[in-house]
C-alpha cells in the first residue's frame, strides 16, 4: 500500500488512528480499572479476601470441664454433630432460576426425608438468601450417616445426583454428669455455646476457649486450613475450671435439703459448707434446684443461686457478732451478768419480748437462750457506730466476691444513715438488716478460724487444656474482722447454744463438739410492711468440731409450714450434714462429752417423717462390720457398694473416711479396692458406675 | 502442485527472510506465561483440575503446528475458498443444534469421539476470511454508503445470530466486533457512519426487550451493581475481584495467591485466569501482561498496514480485533470494567478450541507478514 496516492494513505492513516485510538481506550480503561481495584483498593480487598478465609465458622473450641475439687467431672462438652449447607455450593453450576428452584426442592425434600424435617421449612431455610444455614442442631449418629450417604456422589441411585454443600460438623453440647448436683451453681450453656447462668457465664471467657488464637483459615467450602502450630486443638480448647466443691459433700447436703424441703415444706432452703481454716467453699446448694441438662424445662426461679441472690433478715444469728464487736471492744465482759427485764423491755415506743423469760444472766446463757432484751443492751452499751463498723468487719453490706452471677449485698442500714436507737437494737439481734447466707457462713468462719474474714474460694484453680495452672485462688484473708482471744472466746461461749438448755441442742452430736446459733427471724410481709405471724426464716450457723474447726455450715430455711424454730428445724439438719461431711473428710472424733439432744430427738416430729422418708439400706449405711474381723489399725474395710446409685455408694465409701471417686452414672458395677479389703483411712475408692440397661 | 501451495523455492526463501520473529516471540510468551499461570490456578485444585496445564501444553503443539500450516499456505489460496470455508463454518454452527450437547444450560459443543469442540471459537476465523473475501472483491475506492455493507453485515449477521441462538452472549459479541472493527477500516462515509452508531443503539434496547435471555439480563444488572447479588450471578465477578485486589501492586507471589489456593475462585482456569494471575503478579504483572497483548495487536496493524493486497490488510486487522476484543472483554470481566460474558483471554484460558483458534488467528497474521510487499516500518 506504498504506492497508493496521497489522498489514499492519507485516510489509512486516519483509520489506523481510529484502530489505535480503540486499542488505546480498550487497554487505558482497563489499566486503569485495574490500578482502582489493585493499587487503590488493594487494601480493601485483601481485607475481605481475609475475611472471607479467617472467617470463624462451624469449629467451635472445645469448651473446657468444670471439675470438683477431687476430680470429678460437674460439666463436660461431648461432640454432637450438626448438619450445614452450603447453598452457594448447592447451587454451583446452575444458573437458570428454574432449574434452581427445582433443585432447592429435590434437595429440600430428601433432606427433610433424613432429617425428619419438615419439607417446606428446609426449603424456606434454604431459599432464605443466607449463605451458610444450620440445618438442624446435634443430629444423631443414624440421620449424620443418611446425611453422609446424600453427599456422596457414588452412594446416589441411579438418575439421581448428590446434594452438594453439605457438611457434618462437630458441636459441642454440654453435659452435666451430676444432673441436678450443683445445677444452680454450673449454670448452663446456650446452643450458641455461650454460658448463660451460674458459673457458665461467670467463667464463660474462660471456658470458652481463646478466640484469638482461633484464626485459622478456612477455604471456600468452609473447612479450616489451620495455619503451621495451630493445628493443637488443646491450644484453642477453653480453660478447665476447678471448684473447691466436694462432690461427695454435695451429695450429702442436697439429698438432705430435698427431705428438709420435703419434710417442713419449705418455700425453699439454703445450705453452704465452708473450709474456716482456707474459706474454701466445700459444697452450696439451694432448692428447688434444676438440671441444667434440661434447663429449658426448668423455671427461672429454680435456676437462682439463693444461698447468694437471696437476701433475708438473719434474725438471733446476729447476735454471735453483737457479741463479737462489744468483747472486742471492751464494752462487755465475759463475766458480767445483764438484765433481761423478765421477757418484756420497752424501748422508745417499741415494745421487745424474749421467747424465754429470763432474769439475770451471763453473756453466755443470753446467747444460749437467745435473748433479744439482753443483745440489744449490749448493743446499745456498744453504740451504733461501734456496731455498725463490726458488722461491716464481718463482710455484711458487702458482696463476698464469689464467681457467680447476681449476688446480692445485703443492706445494713435501709435508708444510708446511721441507726436509730431501736434500729441499733432491731438490728443487734438480726432485725430490720438483710444478708444473705453465703455473708453468714463466711462471718461465721471469722470465728471459727481465730478472727480472719476469708475469702469465700469458689474456683480454686484454673488450668489450661494441657494442664498447666493458669490461675491460682490460694486462701486470702480480707481483713481481721475480731481479735483472735474474742473470736476463741465467742467458740467457748457458742458451744453453750448446742447444750443443754441451749436453743441449738439438736445440732449437737456424737464425738464431735458443736459451736453455732439458732436463729428464728419472723420475716417481713411485704403487703402489710408488718412482721409476719407465720412466715418464718429458720437458721442455724455453726462449726465444727468446735475446739478445730474443720467445718462451717449455715443452714437457712425459707417458710416452713410444718415448725418454726432454727433450732428444732435447722439445727437437725445441720448436724446431718456435719456428720456425714466429718466423716467423709475422716477427721477423727473427739472424746467430747457425751451429748444430750438425743432424749428430745426422738420426740421431734421431723424426725419421724425423715425416717419414714429415708431409703432403708440409707438408714444403716454398710460399713466394716459387714466384713470378716476387725481391720488392722489406722485403716477400715472397704465397703461393699455394689448395686448401689451414686449418692447412696458415696455415701457408704464416704461414711467411714474414704475418698470415692466416681466414674460413670447409674449403678456401681465396680470398685477398686475390693469390697472388704483393708486400706488407710482417707484413701481412695474408684466407683465405677454404668446405666441400667 | 508445490507452486500450487506456496511452497515452491521462492516461498520458501521469502518465508524465510520474512519469518516475523516478534510476532513469533511475543505469542510464544503469552503461552508459555499462559500455562505457568494455568499451573498456579489448578496447583490447588483437586485431581480433575490438576492435569489442565498439560492438556494446554498439549493444545499449544497442536495449535503451533495448526498455525504452521495455516502460514505456510499462501494466504491468497484462503482467499480463493474464503466463501467455502464460510459456508463450512455456518454447517458447523447448525450441527451444534442437532448433535450439541448441554453444558451448563446452552449447548455450544459438537462431540467427535472423545473429544468435543465448539464451532463458535472457529467461525470467527472463517468469518474475518469470509469478509476479507468481500471487501476485496468489491474494489470500490470512493466511501461506502450503508447500502454497501449489507452484504458484509449478512455475512457477519448469519453466525452472530447462530452463536446468540446457542446461546452464547459472549462470543456472539466478539463475532459482531469483529465486523464492526472491520468495517471502520473500510472506507465508510461518515452518515453512513453515524447512523449505523444510531441504529445500533435503537437496536440495543430492543435486543435487551425481546433478544435476551432472563440469565444474560441478569449478568448485565450484575454488573451494574455487583455486590447486589452476590449468591447469584454476582458471586464470580465478586470473588475474581476479590482476588485481584488482594494481589495488590506486587502481587502475592507465584502460586501463593491465597484467593485461588484456598478454592475461592470459580472458574479460574477457564474465564477467570487472570484473576488467578492477578492475585500472583499484582498490578505490575497484570500490566506487563497487557503490554504483550497491546503489542500483538499493534503487530497486527502494523502487519495490516505493510500487507500487500486488501485482503491481507483486512485478514490482518480482522485476527488483531479478534485477539483484542478477546482481551479487552475478558480482562473487563474479571476487572468488573464490563459484564460476566464468558469470553476467553487468548492463550490463558485452559481448552483446545479457543487456543486453537488463536493459534490459527496468529498463523494467518504470520502469513500475511511473511508475505508482505515491504520491509517493516512503512505504517500508514
Amino acid at each position: 500500500m506504498r504506492n497508493l496516492p496521497p489522498e489514499r494513505a492519507k485516510w489509512m492513516r486516519l483509520r489506523m488512528g481510529i484502530l489505535c485510538g480503540i486499542l488505546a481506550i480498550g487497554l487505558g480503561g482497563f489499566v486503569s480499572s485495574a490500578y482502582r481495584v489493585q493499587v487503590e483498593d488493594g487494601p480493601a480487598w485483601r481485607e475481605t479476601a481475609l475475611n472471607q478465609r479467617n472467617r470463624r465458622l462451624h469449629v467451635e473450641p472445645k469448651r473446657g470441664s468444670v471439675y470438683d475439687r477431687n476430680g470429678a467431672s460437674l460439666a463436660i462438652s461431648v461432640e454432637v454433630p450438626s448438619v450445614t449447607v452450603d447453598v452457594v455450593e448447592l447451587l454451583r453450576g446452575v444458573e437458570k432460576p428454574d432449574l434452581q428452584a427445582e433443585l432447592i426442592r429435590d434437595a429440600s425434600v430428601r433432606l427433610a426425608a433424613a432429617l425428619k424435617l419438615d419439607a417446606n421449612e428446609v426449603q424456606a431455610k434454604l431459599t432464605s438468601k443466607r449463605r451458610f444455614i444450620w440445618l438442624k442442631r446435634r443430629i444423631p449418629g443414624d440421620e449424620a450417616a443418611q446425611i453422609r450417604v446424600l453427599g456422596d456422589p457414588k452412594a446416589q441411585a441411579p438418575g439421581q445426583k448428590a446434594i452438594k454443600g453439605l457438611s457434618i460438623d462437630g458441636e459441642g453440647k454440654r453435659y452435666y454428669p451430676g444432673r441436678e448436683l450443683l445445677g444452680p451453681v454450673l449454670g448452663f450453656v446456650a446452643p450458641d455455646g455461650e454460658g448463660k447462668d451460674g458459673l457458665e457465664l461467670s467463667m464463660n471467657e474462660e471456658l470458652r476457649g481463646h478466640l484469638e488464637e482461633m484464626h485459622g483459615i478456612r477455604d471456600r467450602a468452609g473447612r479450616m486450613i489451620f495455619s503451621e502450630g495451630a493445628t493443637d486443638e488443646q491450644a484453642l480448647a477453653g480453660h478447665d475450671v476447678h471448684l473447691a466443691i466436694d462432690e461427695g459433700i454435695q451429695h450429702v447436703v442436697e439429698r438432705e435439703l430435698d427431705i428438709a424441703q420435703r419434710t417442713y415444706e419449705t418455700k425453699g432452703a439454703m445450705l453452704v459448707v465452708m473450709d474456716p481454716m482456707t474459706g474454701e467453699v466445700l459444697s452450696l446448694a439451694s432448692t428447688p434446684g434444676y438440671n441444667p441438662n434440661d434447663y429449658g424445662d426448668s423455671e427461672v426461679e429454680a435456676r437462682r443461686d439463693r444461698v447468694i441472690s437471696d437476701r433475708f433478715e438473719p434474725g438471733s444469728v446476729m447476735k454471735v457478732f453483737t457479741f463479737s464487736a462489744a468483747l472486742a471492744a471492751g464494752s462487755l465482759k465475759p463475766t458480767e451478768q445483764i438484765y433481761c427485764e423478765k421477757g418484756t423491755y420497752k424501748l422508745a415506743n417499741v415494745t421487745i419480748h424474749d421467747t424465754h423469760v429470763s432474769e439475770w444472766l451471763a453473756p453466755t446463757q443470753i446467747l444460749a437462750k437467745s435473748s433479744n432484751i439482753g443483745t440489744l443492751k449490749i448493743a446499745l452499751n456498744l453504740g451504733e457506730p461501734g456496731l455498725y463498723s463490726a458488722f461491716r468487719r464481718f463482710g455484711f453490706g458487702e458482696a463476698t466476691g464469689l464467681p457467680l452471677p447476681g449476688e446480692a449485698q445485703g443492706v445494713l442500714r435501709p435508708k444510708g444513715r446511721p441507726w436509730f436507737e431501736v434500729e441499733t437494737a432491731n438490728a443487734s439481734f438480726g432485725q430490720g438488716i438483710s444478708v444473705t447466707t453465703m455473708q453468714l457462713a463466711v462471718a461465721m468462719s471469722a470465728i471459727a478460724n481465730g478472727g480472719k474474714l476469708m475469702e469465700p474460694i469458689l474456683v480454686r484453680k484454673i488450668t489450661d487444656a494441657r494442664g498447666n495452672v493458669v490461675r491460682e485462688w490460694p486462701p486470702h484473708v480480707r481483713r481481721e474482722a475480731v481479735p483472735a482471744h474474742v473470736a476463741k472466746m465467742m467458740s467457748e461461749m457458742l458451744t453453750a447454744v448446742v447444750e443443754e438448755g441451749g436453743t441449738g441442742v439438736e445440732a449437737a452430736m456424737n464425738g464431735y463438739r458443736v459451736a453455732g446459733k439458732t436463729a428464728t427471724a419472723q420475716k417481713a410481709d411485704p403487703a402489710t410492711g408488718k412482721y409476719s405471724e407465720d412466715k418464718y426464716t429458720a437458721s442455724f450457723v455453726g462449726f465444727v468440731p468446735a475446739e478445730k474447726p474443720r467445718l462451717v455450715v449455715a443452714v437457712v430455711l425459707d417458710e416452713p409450714m410444718i415448725g418454726r424454730y432454727g433450732g428444732d428445724l435447722a439445727g437437725p439438719l445441720f448436724r446431718r450434714v456435719a456428720e456425714s461431711s466429718l466423716r467423709y473428710l475422716g477427721v477423727p472424733p473427739s472424746n467430747a462429752q457425751p451429748h444430750i439432744g438425743q432424749v428430745s430427738r426422738t420426740n421431734d416430729p421431723a424426725d419421724l417423717a425423715l425416717a419414714t422418708l429415708k431409703p432403708k439400706k440409707l438408714a444403716d449405711p454398710p460399713t466394716e462390720n459387714t466384713m470378716m474381723g476387725p481391720p488392722p489399725p489406722n485403716t477400715v474395710r472397704v465397703p461393699d457398694a455394689s448395686g448401689l446409685a451414686a449418692r447412696d455408694a458415696v455415701r457408704a465409701v464416704g461414711s467411714v473416711g474414704l475418698v470415692p471417686e466416681i466414674e460413670g452414672t447409674g449403678k456401681l458395677v465396680r470398685q477398686n479396692p475390693q469390697p472388704g479389703s483393708p486400706v488407710p483411712k482417707g484413701s481412695s475408692v474408684r466407683l465405677v458406675f454404668e446405666p441400667a440397661s | 502442485m508445490i507452486r500450487e501451495f506456496g511452497l515452491g523455492n521462492r516461498g520458501v526463501v521469502r518465508a524465510r527472510e520474512h519469518f516475523d520473529w516478534t510476532l513469533f516471540l511475543v505469542s510464544s510468551m503469552l503461552a508459555v506465561v499462559g500455562v505457568i499461570n494455568l499451573y498456579s490456578a489448578t496447583s490447588a485444585a483437586r485431581a480433575a483440575l490438576s492435569d489442565i496445564y498439560i492438556q494446554q501444553i498439549y493444545w499449544l503443539v497442536l495449535g503451533g503446528i495448526f498455525a504452521t500450516v495455516v502460514s505456510a499456505i499462501d494466504y491468497r489460496h484462503y482467499e480463493r475458498l474464503g466463501y467455502i470455508l464460510y459456508g463450512f463454518g455456518i454447517v458447523s454452527l447448525v450441527l451444534v443444534f442437532i448433535l450439541g450437547k448441554d453444558i451448563r444450560g446452552s449447548s455450544r459443543w459438537i462431540n467427535i469421539g472423545s473429544f468435543s469442540f465448539q464451532p463458535s471459537e472457529f467461525t470467527k476465523i472463517f468469518l474475518i476470511i469470509a469478509l476479507a473475501k468481500y471487501l476485496h472483491d468489491d474494489p470500490k475506492s470512493e466511501g461506502r454508503t450503508l447500502s454497501d455493507l449489507i452484504v458484509p453485515a449478512i455475512i457477519a449477521a448469519v453466525p452472530t445470530l447462530l452463536v446468540l441462538k446457542q446461546p452464547d452472549l459472549g462470543t456472539a459479541l466478539i463475532h459482531g466486533l469483529i465486523f464492526t472493527t472491520i468495517c471502520l477500516l473500510t472506507r465508510i462515509k461518515w452518515r453512513s457512519f453515524l447512523s449505523l452508531v444510531v441504529s445500533t443503539a435503537v437496536a440495543f434496547p430492543l435486543a435487551w426487550t425481546y433478544g435476551m435471555k432472563d440469565y444474560q439480563k441478569k449478568r448485565i444488572t450484575t454488573f451494574l451493581n455487583p455486590e447486589e447479588n452476590l449468591l447469584g450471578s454476582g458471586w464470580h465477578a465478586h470473588h475474581a475481584r476479590v482476588a485481584i485486589g488482594a494481589g495488590g501492586v506486587t502481587g502475592q507471589g507465584f502460586m501463593k495467591g491465597t484467593q485461588n489456593q484456598f478454592h475461592f475462585l470459580p472458574d479460574q482456569h477457564s474465564d477467570f485466569p487472570f484473576a488467578v494471575y492477578a492475585e500472583d503478579w499484582g498490578f505490575l504483572g497484570g500490566f506487563f501482561l497487557v503490554c504483550l497483548y497491546a503489542f500483538l495487536v499493534l503487530w497486527a496493524i502494523r502487519v495490516a498496514s505493510s500487507a500487500k493486497d486488501r485482503f491481507g490488510a483486512v485478514l490482518a486487522i480482522g485476527c488483531g480485533a479478534l485477539i483484542f476484543w478477546h482481551a479487552i472483554f475478558n480482562l473487563g470481566m474479571v476487572t468488573g470494567l464490563l459484564p460476566v460474558v464468558g469470553v476467553t483471554l487468548p492463550l490463558f484460558s485452559a481448552g483446545g478450541s479457543s487456543v486453537l483458534t488463536i493459534m490459527m488467528a496468529i498463523g494467518l497474521l504470520m502469513n500475511v507478514s511473511m508475505r508482505r510487499n515491504a520491509p517493516a516500518g512503512v505504517l500508514g
